[in-house]
């Protein structure tokens, strides 16, 4: 089957544009990574050179995969992967950062600096007040 | 339609802009204060590894790299959940 000539110059462009939109995220991330002051500040970054900087190329590389004849029946192959791999990546990323920074927070091993406000400390503090001052009416 | 003239010279250029940010996600996790900045770090960096080896397979023109880029995408998630697991219980696999 031959696919209209134009439209696979559009999809290789397109491909194309999101792997270059792919390599900005990545490199912002890394950047970012490296320069912001702590943890929780550097989950931003992360985000950005997880979701930027991994789901949108692999999706290039599947877009550009679809219209390179010279690869012959495996094109479909390599498309098909790159996609399952984004997927993946779109579920997993922030889960997992949400499971660590969640865990950071309740161990107490990393400090929330620039604190304006922590609900989620104020509600565990509150938590473990009411427990005292119930066990103190049960004795 | 065969890409590879245009493939040539367009991925050596963003496998550059790749290489850089390894290197910089490489610095945070030798340089970094806490193991949660460490794996912060392990995860972009397996993430953006799943990314190069598909540009590779692309690059190389063959299909049995891509499988090494699921197996990455889901190594760094498992790295995620045991880390935040033993930080908020001390301990793996047990109940607490």
């Amino acid at each position: 089957m031959k696919m209209f000539e134009p439209l696979e110059y559009i999809i290789l462009a397109l491909g194309m544009i999101l792997v270059a939109i792919g390599a900005f995220c990545d490199l912002a991330g890394a950047l970012g990574m490296v320069r912001f002051p702590n943890f929780f500040v550097r989950l931003h970054a992360a985000t950005v050179g997880s979701i930027g900087g991994a789901v949108i190329p692999l999706i290039g590389v599947a877009l550009i995969a679809l219209v390179s004849d010279q690869l012959g029946f495996f094109k479909w192959a390599i498309s098909g992967g790159a996609l399952v791999a984004a997927l993946i990546i779109l579920l997993v990323a922030p889960a997992g950062s949400h499971a660590l920074a969640y865990s950071a927070h309740k161990s107490r091993a990393v400090p929330v600096e620039p604190k304006v406000c922590d609900l989620l400390e104020e509600h565990e503090r509150m938590k473990a007040e009411r427990k005292v001052s119930e066990e103190g009416d049960e004795t | 339609m065969d890409t590879s003239p245009i493939l040539s010279i367009f991925l050596p250029a963003i496998f550059a802009v790749f290489l850089t940010s390894f290197t910089l996600y490489i610095v945070r996790i030798v340089k970094g204060p806490t193991v949660f900045d460490m794996a912060l770090a392990v995860d972009c960096l397996a993430f953006d590894l799943a990314v190069f080896i598909a540009l590779l397979s692309l690059y190389y023109d063959t299909p049995f790299l891509i499988a090494g880029a699921i197996a990455l995408a889901l190594w760094a998630y498992i790295l995620d959940i045991y880390i935040s697991k033993y930080f908020l219980t001390k301990e793996l696999g047990g109940r607490k």
